[in-house]
């Protein structure tokens, strides 16, 4: 079992895996011929060299001696940051930057190993001079600060 | 006597106030990033692309080059000081930098590799400068098949001369270049891989990319391991002695010449070029035995050949439009977000630019010297900054950086996408590096391809009957075969496993 989860075969399946994506997504693309190439020719092409370099890696992983196990992913971290992009992305228009700013800080330092409130709090308020001097102020980005307000 | 007018013309435009000021930003702003444990060139470079769309080309081209160097600085002043490189470049500089730091040499072994590095970029400087002409006339006569082949061959070198396992990092150059099919196609409008978003038609954007597979997935990386440090060393005379100058001086010749060689390679930089220079130093040597307990040779010779080789990796780029590695990639991308294509025209249709910036690499390299030496309290100050602080605000310049590229949330939400895509990649040691090249070369590189099928109606036997691109192929095969000759295949996993 412990072949399935190492790292090599693991990225093999993700090739074929995109390989496949690519396929599917470009089912429609023409291909052309060789001398007047369409749009989905090189793609195609593409697709198919990276499906079986994937393949070749994926069952060298499953027949090799010495495959490196991946290790067992923390999700604190990835997950906070996705998340706290999203919603500063989600909050920047509809809010502006400093609600924005406040939920990414926030949400980013609970991904952290360490979270004091005292020290998120100050982070944030140094951020956020930091951030209207520089992108507000001084590069003269057309960003509202708190929406409808500044 | 064109050498001199071009360096005279170069000099002119690097002295402007405005790029001068920028060359100074860009070493800062390097220093500072080579100096933090966590965070490197290519996060950097990548998170500071978007601010770059706002300046002139030659003062964006010129303030991210001085990043790129000024990391190398910077980094090795932590790696003497604290045993913690900042860049992977200056792995090899902890192992005798720091000891050298630990018998109270401190501030010698700093201004050993300050010295080395700033002879070793100017030698840089000049070598770009007399190989640059006859490169890009070479690069003139090159046919759309013969372009196709130099690209094949770039991307297979910096494969296999930079990362650890080459199929995966090949399945990622090809994952790469799909990426960089995304959009419209030029030839017959269609849309590809597009997912209806309108934003797509254009392209995926080069920076969200790399924002998310270099600077989130490395933020992330950095918060699931605990970055520990250990005590700062008190630095104290700057000067070495006298023995110490004498024995300094030729490893840094050496270092200079290894790393500039290495350098020129597709693939090969910095980290190569400290790698093989300590190799070489510590073979040499008629006392080996002293390499890792304060070698003056063992700080002398990566420190030059890594800054060399700095310099020298901007040949490929500059000339053939071709990167060498992965902050070569993200240049490439800046020159096209300013509407540039790299390639042997720059030089031809904006010589400013291109004389502009290998001057100021130059000046770029003298300010160096000013900056860390005399300041290094200061630089050793901001080592105690925890991580749990750099790490939001990091994410918080992605954020806004990405949305100011179009004022548009878009590119925000792509960062994120990204970010947990280079995270996968990360834990399935596929490394981003290829995957940026791909991304680059490939709407160039298909373009060149469909061209010379046309050209030839629809032959492949251009591309061996052209001698410039059968030359490139045999290469780039011959490059293949000797990765899978078992010898050089352990010598060169040996090699990987001690860089990691």
């Amino acid at each position: 079992m412990s072949r399935l989860l190492s790292k090599d075969f693991l990225s093999g399946v993700m090739f074929i895996a995109f390989g496949l994506g690519a396929l599917y997504l470009g089912r429609n693309l023409q291909m052309g011929t060789t001398v007047r190439m369409g749009p989905g020719y090189v793609p195609h092409m593409l697709a198919y060299i990276m499906m079986s370099l994937g393949g070749i890696v994926a069952v060298f992983a499953l027949f090799s001696s010495s495959a490196e196990r991946t290790e067992a992913p923390k999700w604190k971290p990835i997950t906070m940051v996705t998340v706290g992009i999203f919603c500063f992305a989600f909050l920047f228009e509809r809010a502006g930057l400093l609600p924005a700013l406040v939920v990414l800080v926030l949400i980013a330092s609970l991904g952290g190993e360490e979270f004091k409130i005292t020290e998120v709090i100050g982070a944030m308020v140094v951020l956020s001079i930091l951030s209207v001097l520089v992108f507000k102020v001084g590069l003269g980005m057309n960003i509202s600060v708190l929406y409808g307000v500044w | 006597m064109e050498l001199l007018d071009n360096l005279f013309l170069g000099l002119s435009v690097a002295v402007s106030l405005q790029n001068l000021a920028y060359a100074f930003l860009g070493c800062m702003v390097g220093t500072l990033i080579g100096v933090l444990p966590g965070i490197g060139p290519v996060a950097t470079i990548a998170m500071l692309l978007p601010i770059t769309f706002h300046l002139p080309p030659t003062a964006a081209l010129i303030m991210l080059a001085g990043i790129y160097y000024g990391a190398a600085y910077g980094g090795s002043t932590t790696a003497i000081l604290v045993n913690l490189p900042g860049e992977s470049s200056s792995v090899v500089t902890c192992l005798d930098g720091y000891q050298m730091a630990r018998n109270g040499r401190a501030g010698a072994a700093l201004s050993i590799s300050a010295i080395g590095s700033f002879f070793a970029g100017t030698v840089g400087t000049i070598i770009i400068v007399i190989f640059a002409e006859p490169l890009t006339r070479m690069a003139q006569k090159f046919g759309p098949s013969d372009y196709c082949s130099l690209m094949a061959l770039g991307l297979v070198a910096a494969v296999v001369l930079a990362s650890g396992s080459v199929l995966k990092a090949i399945a990622m150059v090809f994952l790469g270049l799909l990426f960089g099919l995304v959009g419209t196609d030029v030839n017959t409008g269609a849309q590809r891989f597009t997912l209806d978003i309108p934003e797509l038609s254009d392209g995926i954007d080069f920076a969200p990319i790399a924002m998310g597979l270099f600077g989130i997935a490395e933020i992330v990386v950095n918060l699931e391991r605990h970055l520990t440090r250990s005590g700062t060393i008190k630095v104290t005379s700057l000067w070495p002695t006298r023995e110490e100058a004498r024995r300094a001086w030729p490893a840094i010749l050496r270092g200079t010449a290894l790393g500039a060689s290495l350098g020129v390679l597709p693939g090969g930089g910095p980290t190569l070029g400290a790698f093989s220079s300590y190799t070489l130093e510590k073979k040499i040597s008629k006392t080996p035995e002293i390499f890792g307990k304060g070698a003056v040779e063992g700080v002398a010779a990566p420190e030059a050949a890594n800054n060399a080789a700095s310099q020298t990796s901007f040949i490929p780029m500059l000339t053939l439009g071709i990167p060498s590695n992965a902050v070569m990639a993200l240049m490439v991308g800046a020159m096209i977000i300013q509407g540039i294509q790299p390639g042997p025209e720059v030089m031809t249709k904006k010589p400013d630019l291109f004389w502009g910036m290998i001057a100021s690499m130059w000046i770029g390299n003298l300010m160096l010297v000013i900056i860390n030496l005399p300041m290094i309290g200061m630089w050793v100050k901001l080592l105690t900054v925890p991580y749990r602080f750099l790490a939001p605000a990091i994410l918080l310049f992605c954020c806004i950086g990405a949305y100011s590229l179009q004022n548009s949330t878009f590119h925000v939400y792509q960062v994120a996408i990204f970010g947990v895509l280079g995270y996968v990649f990360s834990r399935l040691g596929c490394e981003g590096a290829p995957f940026l090249l791909g991304l680059v070369l490939g709407p160039q590189m298909e373009e060149y391809f469909r061209r010379a099928m046309l050209l030839s109606r629809g032959d492949p036997m251009v591309f061996v009957q052209r001698p410039i691109s059968l030359g490139l192929l045999i290469a780039t095969a011959a490059l293949l075969v000797l990765m899978a000759l078992p010898s050089i295949k352990k010598a060169r996993e040996e090699a990987f496993q001690e860089e990691g």
